[in-house]
């Protein structure tokens, strides 16, 4: 010990496991196969240090296997470190697997002395205890019974309370806090806050970082096998979820993307294949073919213009830049060949921060000549909130001249907060004919650190007292 | 070590709690339940005595007593190391989920065969007196041997269970080895004249601690403290090995599990 007001000191503790591919522990394996290697080396902890003082509190948090559940257990001496050093001052009781040694056949009582046996405890030492335990344990009418008759609940409160009665002056806790119904919950709680103010050291394994925010002074974020930030709790977290929801996220967009990509390859192979196809056929067949195109498209332009409010769908496939929900309307005149959400650099993605500009790039065709066209969009939150809406008439009030085959890009100036939300668009005459209308052609997802709240970023600034508090300027304490 | 004596005399409580959960549990569910930590030893020696009185005779007045004062403690010692090799392994559940001296195991586990063994004497006594034997004043003797019995078995017991975790297959290896140490110490037959049998009967130390057995219940004589004392040095010298390699490798138990 460095330092004697410290209760635990770890210093760059390194932990590699085997993972057996075949594990052989038999002679004729080993014999055998002594040359193939049957296993990897996985580093699970790549050098942590910290220090505990007496009567701290700490929590570590990180994603499944960070390493967090294995510096616990090298806290317990389940398992020894590879490289560097444990130390640590004072009896040490460990909350992580609670009831061992719990014989099903045997009273409440009887397994209350193996289980603490198991903790160290002398025969006197747990006839002192024993009426705490059972009080604790709200168990008094059945502590007789052999414990298999108990319910689950019963038996994990049994449990807690021989654990948490060892009087040590370290307690260890993984993932625990979830014994009994909330009135348990509650007196577990306040026993361990009790404890703490009587000096026991805790160090506690979490998902739940609203109950580690409530007893621990400190918290360390492991990930990789490394520290990679600590300090108070309620702002460590803060960034550990922000984290943990990015990474989320990325990994949705990941998978819209390379759904996105399929579809497209798949789309480009079609379209090479009916181009191949159109070259095969003859002069004639192909002039055959045109003219009853021609023809059936003229009598779709009669029935429309003798009931404009007819507009067929003229593609029942929905197109692969779409998504697969999308409602597709309209005359065909013209049509969206393919939309991206991008960002400005022209890489394709699906999640955007509040703030950062959304580049929605278009490609169209036009099948006739000299058409007249309004290009829009409309955004939708997923609950169904019209969120914003607009179009090129609404911009400038000058049609668009379409080309055979042309492309747009409009950049939107994005300020909406995180939600889920559709993109649709629409390509209209002049005259208000649907050309190609689609509802749903995108989703995207909005992300932001801040917790600002409502709709859409409106932007402001506070001066109180002469002082200004912009926004993103958050103290994040020491970090 | 000196530390981990000390850490284990701490949860003394624990081994007391597993020697009474073991001596309850085994027969439990059974008709006869504890009575079978008698009756069967009593159908081994009836076995063994049918065999060597009328199928190869040995000779040997009053042999059923001569057998059972050298049966008894013998299977005390090869259970210890047969069971207590798997010690570890069997606790698998409570090695990988909670830490306590690792030691406590196969203290435990030989501690329950020592004490099984001890009720098994009671008959024992009594089998003297019937047979006529006699008390005599060498039965002081008696509590020496035992624990010289003891620490040999405890310290090859926590050798082997070490061992058996990272090589399973040290659990069969040892069965069969106990099957044949018999037939090289004196229990079911006197030390032979051969020459070669012989020196292998001296060596063996577990031949002194049975031959002592047999003076102090059967002759009623004072066992020769010499030999005694080579069992002893021998019985120390397993018992810090054991202790010695168990502490290094213990550290990888949960891991190997």
């Amino acid at each position: 010990m460095d330092n004697s007001n410290n209760a635990i000191e770890v210093k760059n503790i390194k932990k590699k496991f085997k993972i057996f591919i075949d594990k052989g522990s038999e002679l004729k394996e080993r014999i055998l196969f002594k040359e193939r290697k049957q296993y990897e080396e996985r580093e699970v902890l790549k050098g942590i240090s910290f220090d505990v003082k007496k009567g701290e509190a700490i929590g570590l948090i990180g994603h499944n296997g960070c390493g967090k559940s294995t510096t616990l257990k090298l806290l317990t001496r389940i398992y020894y470190p590879d490289e560097g050093t444990i130390e640590m001052d004072g009896r040490v009781s460990s909350l992580i697997e609670l009831g061992a040694g719990f014989h099903p056949d045997m009273s409440g009582r009887e397994n209350i002395y193996t289980n603490a046996s198991i903790f160290g405890l002398s025969h006197k030492e747990i006839d002192e205890r024993l009426e705490d335990i059972i009080e604790f344990s709200e168990l008094e009418d059945f502590i007789d019974n052999p414990v298999r008759t108990y319910s689950s609940g019963m038996y994990m409160r049994l449990a807690f309370s021989v654990a948490i009665n060892v009087d040590a002056d370290i307690l260890l806790i993984d993932e625990i806090l979830a014994v009994g119904d909330a009135n348990f919950q509650r007196k577990c709680f306040d026993r361990l806050r009790e404890l703490k103010r009587k000096g026991t050291t805790i160090v506690i394994v979490s998902h739940s970082l609203g109950q580690i925010e409530q007893i621990c002074d400190t918290t360390y974020w492991i990930e990789d096998g490394l520290i990679k930030e600590s300090g108070i709790p309620r702002f460590v977290h803060e960034r550990y979820m922000y984290e943990m929801e990015r990474k989320r996220i990325l990994q949705v967009e990941k998978e819209q993307l390379r759904r996105q990509q399929r579809r497209r390859a798949e789309a480009e192979k079609k379209e090479e294949e009916e181009a191949r196809k159109e070259a095969k056929k003859s002069e004639r067949q192909k002039a055959k073919e045109e003219a009853k195109r021609q023809k059936e498209e003229e009598e779709r332009q009669k029935a429309i213009a003798e009931n404009p409010e007819i507009v067929d769908n003229f593609k029942k496939e929905i197109p692969f830049f779409c998504e697969q929900d999308a409602i597709r309307v309209g005359t065909g005149e013209a049509e969206f060949t393919d939309v991206k959400l991008t960002d400005k650099d022209g890489n394709e993605k699906y999640i955007f921060d509040t703030d950062e500009d959304i580049y929605l790039r278009i490609k169209y065709k036009a099948h006739k000549e000299g058409l007249k066209g309004v290009l829009g969009f409309g955004v939708f939150r997923q609950d169904g909130l019209h969120c914003y809406g607009t179009n090129t008439a609404i911009e400038s009030n000058q049609p668009i001249d379409l080309q055979k085959s042309g492309e747009a890009v409009i950049r939107i100036k994005n300020n909406l907060l995180p939600a889920y939300y559709y993109l649709d668009t629409a390509l209209h005459g002049i005259d208000g004919v649907k050309y190609d209308d689609i509802v749903r052609t995108k989703t995207f997802m909005t992300a932001s650190f801040l917790h600002d709240i409502g709709i859409s970023r409106i932007k402001s600034t506070f001066t109180v007292d002469g002082k200004t508090y912009k926004m993103g300027e958050q103290e994040h304490g020491e970090q | 070590m000196f530390k981990t004596f000390k850490e284990i005399i701490n949860y003394r409580e624990m081994i007391i709690n597993l020697v009474k959960k073991d001596l309850r549990g085994r027969y439990k569910g059974s008709v006869f339940g504890f009575l079978w930590t008698f009756i069967n030893p009593l159908f081994q020696l009836l076995i063994y005595t049918l065999a060597f009185t009328y199928i190869l005779d040995s000779g040997i007045e009053q042999y059923y007593l001569w057998l059972f004062v050298a049966l008894i403690p013998w299977i005390f010692f090869s259970s210890s190391i047969v069971g207590g090799s798997t010690s570890i392994r069997a606790s698998k559940d409570l090695v990988t989920k909670i830490y306590f001296p690792r030691e406590v195991l196969p203290i435990a586990y030989v501690t329950s065969c020592f004490v099984n063994m001890l009720l098994t004497f009671i008959i024992i006594f009594i089998t003297v007196i019937i047979a006529g034997r006699g008390i005599h004043l060498s039965i002081c003797m008696l509590p020496v041997v035992w624990i010289i019995e003891y620490i040999l078995a405890l310290g090859m017991a926590m050798f082997f269970s070490a061992i058996t975790v990272y090589f399973r297959d040290m659990e069969h290896i040892m069965g069969i080895i106990l099957q044949g140490w018999i037939y090289l110490t004196p229990v079911l037959f006197q030390i032979p004249d051969k020459a070669v049998a012989k020196a292998i009967m001296t060596i063996n130390p577990m031949s002194p601690i049975i031959l002592a057995y047999r003076d102090i219940l059967y002759d009623g004589v004072f066992p020769s403290s010499e030999r005694l004392l080579y069992s002893l040095g021998f019985a120390l010298f397993f018992f810090f090995l054991g202790f010695f390699a168990f502490g290094r490798l213990k550290r990888h138990f949960a891991e190997e599990l």
